[in-house]
C-alpha cells in the first residue's frame, strides 16, 4: 500500500483498522526519503524510530498521534539527536534534552523520523541560507520551498511524512506552505511553547504545523500547543481543542480584505484565484469588508529593525564555549569568540547580526530601535481595530509562487519582500496560516487566514470550510522518476 | 554606512568580515538601513513602544529549586571541557 500523500487523519484510521502497521509505515517513509532529491532532511533518526513503532504495534503506546511518523524541524532541540539549526556553529550540537512542543507531539504517540532543513537559524525565506544545502521544492526541483521552514514544508509536499513542525518569526510556515501547496498554521504568540526552540527573534519567534489539511492542522495543534512554566511568554487561558468548531456554519461572517494590501500589482493568476477563493466564502455564506490598516505597510521594514535586534542579543551565546563549534589555532579567548563566529556563521547571519548591533548600539537606539516599537503598536493596533469588524482577515500568502534557485540571493531587500504579507501577523502577534489556492505558472500559491488573538479555531474553521469546497489540497506534485 | 562604521559593529559583535566578502556586506548593509529609514519620518509621537505583543508581565513562582543538576550533561556538549569547568584559553598570564 502506498503511503506518499495520505493525510494523518487517513494514517490514523490506517493504523486503527490495523489495515497497516506503524513498522511498515515508518520503514516506508524512510524508503521514499532514502528516494527523495529535495534534500529535506539534515539528520534521520531511523533505528530509535523503527523501534518506537514496534511498541506501538506491541501496543505499548497509545494517544492521538501514536505511531504516526512525522518530522521536526531541525530548530526544535531533541534529546540525544543532532539539532543543528540549518548552521555550521551546531554541526555537533546534540542536546541534552526535548523542546515542550517535541515533547508533547511524542507524549502522543508520535514518532520523529528526522530534523528537517531550514534556512539557518531560520533567517531567510528560501532555504538558501541553510549550510545543509538548499532544499528543492517538490513542484520543480529548480525552485525554492520557501523558507525558513523548506524542509517540513517540502517534506509534506512531497508526500514523506502527513505532518511537520515548523517555526514563524515572518512567515517562516505560511510562505512555505504556500509554495509548496501544504496547509501551515501560526498560532498566537505564547500559544506554543518556546521552550527548547532554538531563539532567532523572541518576541516574534511562534510553533506551528505542517500538513495536507486544515483539520490535520487542527489535530496538530491541539498537542502543539500548551501552557509551559518554562516559557515566560506561555498563554495560561484555557486551550481549546481545534477540531471542536471546525465544521461551524460561515453565514453571516465577516471576512475583512486590507485596504491598504494592493492585490492589482501581483500577477494575474495570483488575482485570479483570490477573487475564486472569495467567490468560494461567499457561497459559504460569508461577507466580505474591507478594512483600512493604514499601519501595515510599515511591516517590512519594522521587522527589520526589530527581529536582527532580537538576533543580534540571541545569538551571542554562540561563542564556541559551552556548545557548537569551537575554531582551531586561536591564542586567547578574545580571538576564540571571534574566529569562532566568524568560521560558524553563513552570510545572512552575520548581515542580520550586524543589523541588529547597528541600531541598538548608541546613537542608533531611538533613531532605530525605539522608532520600529512604536511603529510595531501602531500595526497591533490596526489589526485590534480591524478585528472589531471583522471575523478574520484574508489575502494572498505570498506575492508569487516558487520562484528559481539563486535568483534572489544577490539582493536581501527583494527576497525580505517576499514576507510582505505574513510578516505583520508576527508583530502583532496573532494566529494566522495558509491554505494552497490555486496555481501560478503551474506552481502552487496560497491564500491567507489571520485570526484575532486565540482566535485559531475560527480560522481552521473557515480553512476547513474553504477545503471541503475547493480542491486544491488535494493536488500533489509529479515526482516522476523518484517516487 | 561606511568602512568604519562597519568595522566598529563587527568588533561589537565579535565578528570578522571576510576581505573579499566586506564590500558586498557593507552594501547590504547601507541598502537594509536605508530601506528601513523610512521610519524615521513616522509620527510616534504618544506612541508607547511594544517589545512584546501579549504585554503580560512576567509570571512569578515560589522560589523553589525545580531542576537537577545535570552538570555532566551539560559539560559533555562543550567542545572542551573537563570534570567541572568549561575550557577556554589561558586569560591570565
Amino acid at each position: 500500500m502506498s503511503i506518499r500523500f495520505k493525510t494523518l487523519a487517513e494514517l490514523k484510521r490506517l493504523l486503527e483498522k490495523k489495515e497497516i502497521s506503524s513498522y511498515e509505515l515508518v520503514n516506508e517513509t524512510f524508503k521514499n526519503i532514502s528516494s527523495s532529491k529535495t534534500n529535506s532532511f539534515i539528520t534521520l533518526d531511523e533505528e530509535a524510530a523503527l523501534n518506537k513503532a514496534k511498541d506501538f504495534d506491541e501496543g505499548k503506546v497509545d494517544g492521538d498521534l501514536a505511531g504516526i511518523p512525522i518530522a521536526q524541524k531541525d530548530l526544535f532541540c531533541t534529546k540525544n539527536l543532532r539539532t543543528t539549526c540549518g548552521s555550521k556553529i551546531l554541526e555537533n550540537f546534540i542536546p541534552p534534552y526535548d523542546a515542550t512542543v517535541v515533547d508533547n507531539l511524542s507524549s502522543a504517540g508520535s514518532i520523529c523520523v528526522g530534523k528537517t532543513n531550514m534556512d539557518e537559524f531560520a533567517m531567510g525565506s528560501s532555504n538558501e541560507t541553510s549550510y545543509y544545502g538548499t532544499v528543492r521544492n517538490p513542484w520543480d526541483l529548480e525552485r525554492v520551498p520557501g523558507g525558513s521552514s523548506g524542509g517540513s514544508a517540502a517534506a509534506v509536499s512531497e508526500g514523506l511524512v502527513c505532518a511537520a513542525t515548523g517555526t514563524d518569526t515572518g512567515g517562516s510556515i505560511r510562505q512555505p506552505a504556500a509554495l509548496c501547496g501544504i496547509t501551515g498554521i501560526k498560532p498566537t504568540y505564547g500559544r506554543a511553547s518556546r521552550w527548547g526552540m532554538i531563539a532567532f527573534a523572541s518576541s516574534l519567534d511562534q510553533a506551528g504545523a505542517f500538513a495536507r489539511n486544515a483539520e490535520d492542522c487542527a489535530l496538530l495543534l491541539n498537542h502543539i500547543c500548551s501552557h509551559d512554566l518554562k516559557d515566560s511568554t506561555s498563554i495560561s487561558d484555557v486551550q481549546e481543542n481545534y477540531l471542536d468548531n471546525i465544521n461551524n456554519d460561515l453565514k453571516g461572517k465577516k471576512i475583512g480584505i486590507i485596504k491598504e494590501f494592493d492585490i492589482s500589482s501581483l500577477n494575474k493568476e495570483v488575482q485570479d484565484s483570490f477573487e475564486k477563493s472569495k467567490k468560494i466564502f461567499e457561497a459559504l455564506g460569508a461577507n466580505f469588508v474591507e478594512v483600512s490598516m493604514p499601519n501595515i505597510k510599515l511591516s517590512v521594514p519594522t521587522y527589520y529593525v526589530v527581529a536582527p535586534a532580537e538576533c543580534s542579543s540571541n545569538l551571542s551565546r554562540f561563542d564556541g564555549v559551552k556548545y557548537g563549534y569551537r575554531a582551531k589555532d586561536v591564542d586567547n579567548l578574545e580571538e576564540l569568540y571571534v574566529k569562532s563566529r566568524s568560521e560558524g556563521f553563513g552570510d545572512e547571519v552575520k548581515r542580520r547580526i550586524l543589523i541588529g548591533t547597528y541600531v541598538l548600539s548608541a546613537g542608533f537606539y531611538d533613531a532605530y530601535y525605539k522608532k520600529a516599537q512604536q511603529s510595531r503598536r501602531m500595526i497591533k493596533n490596526d489589526f485590534v481595530d480591524a478585528f472589531s469588524e471583522v471575523d478574520v482577515i484574508m489575502s494572498p500568502s505570498s506575492p508569487s509562487s516558487a520562484f528559481k534557485i539563486g535568483s534572489k540571493t544577490e539582493d536581501p531587500i527583494e527576497m525580505y519582500l517576499e514576507d510582505l504579507f505574513t510578516i505583520s501577523s508576527n508583530l502583532a502577534g496573532v494566529p494566522a496560516m495558509s491554505i494552497p489556492h490555486g496555481f501560478s505558472g503551474g506552481l502552487p500559491i496560497g491564500l491567507q487566514l489571520i485570526g484575532n488573538y486565540l482566535e485559531e479555531s475560527k480560522i481552521l474553521n473557515f480553512a476547513h470550510q474553504y477545503q471541503k469546497n475547493s480542491d486544491w489540497h488535494f493536488k500533489t506534485p509529479d515526482l516522476g522518476e523518484s517516487s | 554606512m561606511d568602512n568604519k562604521t562597519v568595522e566598529t559593529i563587527s568588533y561589537l559583535a565579535r565578528l570578522k568580515l571576510d576581505k573579499d566578502k566586506k564590500e558586498k556586506i557593507t552594501k547590504d548593509l547601507e541598502n537594509i538601513i536605508d530601506f528601513v529609514a523610512e521610519l524615521q519620518d513616522l509620527n510616534t509621537e504618544d506612541i508607547v513602544p511594544l517589545s512584546n505583543p501579549l504585554e503580560k508581565v512576567a509570571p512569578k513562582r515560589e522560589d523553589i529549586v525545580t531542576s537537577k543538576s545535570r552538570k555532566e550533561a551539560f559539560l559533555s556538549s562543550s567542545p572542551e571541557s573537563d570534570q567541572d569547568y568549561f575550557m577556554v584559553p589561558k586569560v591570565v598570564e
